[in-house]
């Protein structure tokens, strides 16, 4: 049976005037029917995804939790990154966000915002917002390093606490000047490096190291953030910000805007970037600020034009613990991403392998066979039962020397992360601006950390050994 | 071979197929219009094959990436309602293939070639994109959208008129 019509004649020929009779229009209509079934399954889809986005996201403050009125200052990829973690925590309200990137970043931030119900201001400049939003209590910042100094230094004296993203800043100068103004203005600031307030870490801190002293004395550490090469950041010209805007904000070109952290004078390249925050983790650790370094890095690959600072960095940091002398190795490279970012901590008894990611090194212990037994911390459910690493067979026929030494049990850290990396470290500043809490990376926290991190770059310039004092921590 | 004289089973299960595939281009379509920044570029960059350069090269042009990116959403949604609609047809489908022949070419799955990106199956040359590609060349072949669709009444509406008595032809 042919598809014709009831006439015998094809629909749409060119033989006679056409009618459309009533068969001819149900057959094209028929399909119709079949765009309502999809609006009516992505609807089912739409409040699904919605239900799930809001039983993670900000539960209202309730009787016994103080509402906050945050804004944040700063809304490129880290603000994005922060504000998704703000989202999840009870008692939030956004009032405002302030990024020199109206044409994009604002606007983003603000439309994602309003989406889970809040209804931000957007502000291009900071001032105004201070000026404007006089309800405000706190102030996120996740702007480039060279402007965190200023930005802290003025939401502090405008009364409004502040969470500031690592690196605190990119000089000494800039740090000293936050912690000044942290105390003068008696505000709180939290430094973000986050992982003092992951609960692994934490675990690890307060139990295996501090309580139960699994490693015994720690004599070395290493550690690592190895990055794959990376296009450079771009953007649509017709998002391109006008420069007399960039210039006013210090930037040269949107392509230096987008790529601040290659550049001296704005970032501090990959070993601030990402060593500060596993260095911070070593001084932690160890119980003290390293007495001296040594360094080694250069611009091995990237195009010099456009990337200032070195893209691979090797420093060795000397510490004089009160347990006895450490080395601790680190280094950072941008051209290959093999085994990814970690802190391995060695002691005569065992070893500490972690990392913040919870898919790679999430926490693994190795006890010496001489070291005594961990039964007694197995059952405490400070960490597994060991896994027994048995010697690999041979397939190949090749044989194992008789000096090999026997694998060290392996056990783990039971604590897993459930929440996004930075709410932890977001819950306990807003914990503390609520006065149940006490900072986990306060000021002088984060400037002991600065003055660790940035003189890794003074130490390849000078290529030798620079040495701390214990001055050189405090403000 | 046309939806005017094509028997009525195959063209009903052709129907079918096309409003299955339009269904599929609507929501990939909505979805990425519906994501807070989705952007082509992380797939093009692990582009491989013959073409990964020029692929690479795009995703590496910010102006033209961002026009790939809104035309591939719009694009994608657009296909999508047309081929549910049977409207317009013929265009849509040739889109279509358009589209899903960029997909395919951006990272076929060759011999040889290992890709990390998750796989929700195992291909050797042939991938589920070229199976769709297909369903929209016999989806072109035969019209569909004259057999059941807005093409039929559209069809009906611009057919030539017969020329007017006394009017020299």
């Amino acid at each position: 049976m042919a598809a014709e019509n009831e006439h015998g004649k094809p629909p749409g020929g060119a033989g006679g005037p056409r009618k459309l009779d009533r068969r001819e229009v149900l057959a094209g209509l028929s399909t119709v029917p079949a765009l309502g079934l999809f609006g009516y399954a992505w609807q089912k889809q739409r409040h699904y995804q919605r239900a799930r986005a809001d039983a993670a996201v900000t539960p209202a403050a309730t009787g016994d939790v103080q509402e906050i009125n945050v804004a944040l200052l700063g809304a490129g990829a880290q603000g994005q990154v922060l504000v998704d973690a703000m989202l999840r925590i009870p008692g939030l309200r956004f009032r405002a966000v302030c990024d020199v990137w109206a044409e994009y970043n604002l606007r983003r931030v603000v439309n994602s915002l309003t989406r889970f119900g809040h209804e931000p201001n957007g502000y291009e400049d900071y001032r105004e917002m201070l000026d404007k939003e006089s309800e405000l209590d706190a102030v996120v910042i996740a702007t480039p390093d060279f402007w965190h100094a200023q930005h802290t230094v003025d939401c502090l004296k405008a009364g409004k606490h502040v969470y500031c993203e690592k690196e605190m800043s990119n000089t000494l100068e800039g740090a000293r000047r936050m912690v000044l103004a942290a105390r003068e203005t008696g505000k709180l600031l939290q430094i973000g490096h986050q992982r003092r307030s992951n609960p692994r870490y934490l675990h690890c801190y307060d139990k295996l190291l501090g309580e139960a002293k699994l490693l015994g004395r720690i004599v070395t550490v290493n550690g690592q953030w190895n990055r794959a090469v990376a296009p450079d950041l771009g953007a649509p010209s017709r998002y391109a910000i006008p420069e007399a805007r960039l210039r006013h904000y210090g930037f040269k070109d949107m392509a230096q805007f987008r790529n601040w952290r290659w550049y001296r004078g704005l970032g501090g390249g990959p070993i601030v970037d990402l060593g500060s925050h596993q260095i911070d983790i070593y001084t932690w650790f160890l119980g003290a600020n390293p007495s001296g370094v040594m360094a080694s890095g250069g611009l091995l690959y990237h195009d010099p034009a456009t990337h200032e600072w070195y893209d691979t960095v090797m420093a060795v940091y000397d510490y004089d613990t009160p347990a006895g002398p450490v080395k601790a190795y680190y280094q950072t490279q941008t051209t290959n991403g093999s085994q990814g970012y970690f802190e391995n901590f060695m002691g005569d008894q065992g070893t500490l392998l972690i990392s913040e990611s919870e898919v790679n090194y999430a926490g693994q212990l190795y006890r010496d066979p001489n070291a005594p037994a961990w039964d007694r911390w197995i059952q405490e459910g400070y960490i597994t039962a060991p896994r027994i690493q048995e010697a690999r067979a041979l397939e190949d026929g090749a044989v194992a020397d008789v000096r090999e030494s026997v694998s060290p049990d392996q056990h783990t850290v039971p604590v897993v992360l459930r929440d996004p990396y930075h709410q932890p470290h977001l819950q306990n500043f807003f914990d503390a601006v609520r006065g149940t809490g006490t900072l986990n990376c306060p000021p002088e926290v984060g400037y002991e950390s600065a003055v660790s991190v940035l003189k890794v770059n003074d130490a390849i310039e000078a290529k030798s050994r620079l040495a701390f004092t214990a001055d050189d921590f405090h403000v | 071979m046309n939806a005017n004289t094509f028997p009525r089973g195959p063209m009903v299960a052709i129907t079918v197929l096309r409003v299955l595939v339009g269904w599929h281009f609507l929501y990939e379509g909505i979805a990425k219009l519906s994501a807070p920044a989705w952007s082509a570029a992380d797939y093009l960059r692990q582009s491989r094959g013959p073409f990964s350069g020029a692929f690479r090269w795009l995703a590496s042009q910010p102006d033209l990436l961002a026009n790939a990116d809104l035309i591939t959403m719009w694009g994608l949604t657009a296909v999508g309602l047309l081929l549910i609609l049977g409207l317009f047809t013929r265009w849509a489908s040739i889109a279509g293939i358009g589209f899903i022949l960029l997909f395919y070419l951006c990272n076929p799955p060759f011999v040889g070639y290992f890709y990390s990106i998750p796989s929700e199956g195992s291909y050797l040359v042939v991938n589920k994109n070229l199976v769709e590609l297909a369903a929209l060349l016999v989806i072109f072949t035969v019209n569909s959208g004259r057999f059941a669709g807005l093409d039929r009444i559209l069809g009906a509406l611009v057919a030539r008129r017969p020329p007017l008595a006394g009017v020299p032809s």
